[in-house]
């Protein structure tokens, strides 16, 4: 269902059933389709209640139709991520369209969101189906298994999904401080067993100014 | 073809004795052989009539005439471009996506509030795309700048296309336009999908979309 057209623009073949997409992120379609805002942190009062005080404001439309629609977003790169039942985790800035039938959430991220800028909290998606995932530049995918931890740049990561511990990683040492650091002052390291996203650009964050 | 894309950034254009292309001024990168550029002070083809038509229209971004023997190579802000080779068609552009062209090439301006009156003049407004865009007819080849990579979409009649006005780069073939609103109340209250305006091309033909919803 879900189709790259090149790397920068995903085509959702649609028979009456419907995505979840970022809001506005449509470029074109033919045949019939419908737009309608939702909100991120999940549906219903609770969703409400997390939206408000996560601040994880991932505004997302659905879309509903038949025919085939485009989606782009600043001429990112588009990743296609299957999910079988597991629980994929993403910066709401860098989710482009899910299957409809896939559930959206939010959670709590613990330190490492301060140091990503994407605040505390990071959208998860959790069910059987595909999402697409954008990034600055192609991404690549890293395995992750017990033996090899990996250690990846906050500025750099853009999600993960399988089974991972993630932990907040700080290398701040004296040097830092007086201003003397190697520029990589902080990092998340996951353990355990699944797969990285890793683009090859960083965003703004406190970390890399360290 | 005249031109041949190097990467998705640039292209090459080989330049023969005796026939013009035009390009965007500045837009050249490198040239071999012997190739003059000189700038076009009526910013295209087609006389004083059209060159006044152009200004009123303010689609005279200012062009460049380049002759000689030799090949040119082109690009300009590290934009994608696309190009589209025309058969006797014409291809709808606005003026500053264009990057370079044929020479051979019919170079005109056309109103575009014409089509579907009063909400033309409103679709010009609300897309920012301006009420008058460039024309070019003929046999040859034109060199279209976008933001991000760029898809065709073909048109067919009983299966139109729709498109973000923001995402719209060019179309050509026998094709209606007309924008489309999807305004509910939602939209008015700020709840919106963020997919209030489209652009619905019906006919025949095909469309150049990018992927991205920023402007040049």
């Amino acid at each position: 269902m879900f189709r790259l057209q090149g790397s920068k623009v995903l085509a959702v073949d649609m028979t009456g059933d419907s995505v979840k997409a970022k809001n506005g992120s449509m470029v074109a379609y033919d045949g019939h389709m419908d737009f309608k805002k939702l909100s991120g942190g999940g549906e219903g009062i609770r969703g409400m209640v997390t939206r408000r005080l996560t601040g994880e404001q991932m505004t997302m439309m659905e879309v509903k139709g038949q025919g085939t629609c485009y989606f782009a977003d600043r001429a990112s790169e588009i990743n296609l991520v299957s999910l079988h039942g597991d629980k994929l985790y993403v910066e709401s800035s860098n989710l482009l369209c899910t299957d409809g039938g896939l559930r959206t959430g939010t959670s709590f991220t613990g330190l490492r969101g301060g140091a990503t800028g994407n605040g505390l909290f990071t959208t998860t998606v959790e069910g059987t189906g595909q999402a697409a995932i954008m990034s600055d530049g192609p991404a690549v995918v890293l395995r992750v298994t017990p033996q090899y931890p990996l250690s990846v740049d906050p500025g750099a990561y853009i999600a993960h999904q399988g089974g991972l511990q993630q932990q907040f990683q700080s290398g701040v040492t004296f040097r830092t401080l007086m201003g003397e650091g190697g520029g990589e002052a902080f990092q998340i390291r996951f353990e355990g067993d699944g797969l990285v996203y890793v683009q090859p650009s960083e965003r703004n964050t406190i970390g890399g100014d360290v | 073809m005249p031109f041949r894309e190097i990467n998705s950034k640039m292209v090459e254009a080989t330049v023969v004795p005796g026939q013009k292309m035009y390009s965007q001024r500045g837009a050249m990168l490198a040239y071999k052989g012997d190739v003059s550029f000189t700038p076009n002070i009526a910013g295209g083809q087609g006389g004083l009539m059209s060159m006044i038509g152009r200004r009123v229209a303010d689609e005279a971004t200012p062009l460049m005439t380049v002759e000689g023997s030799g090949t040119v190579m082109f690009g300009h802000g590290g934009h994608h471009i696309q190009v589209i080779g025309l058969t006797g068609d014409t291809l709808y552009v606005e003026a500053d996506r264009l990057l370079a062209f044929d020479g051979t090439l019919q170079q005109g301006t056309m109103f575009m509030g014409s089509q579907g009156g009063v909400m033309g003049m409103v679709r010009g407004q609300v897309t920012g795309q301006g009420l008058f865009t460039t024309t070019l007819k003929g046999h040859g080849a034109v060199a279209v700048m976008a933001h991000g990579g760029v898809i065709e979409l073909p048109i067919t009649p009983g299966r139109p296309v729709h498109v973000d006005p923001q995402a719209y780069v060019a179309h050509h073939g026998d094709v209606r336009n007309k924008l489309s609103t999807a305004l509910g109340w939602r939209d008015m209250v700020g709840r919106g999908s963020g997919e209030a305006f489209q652009l619905e091309l019906s006919g025949s033909g095909a469309v150049y979309v990018q992927a991205s919803e920023e402007k040049l």
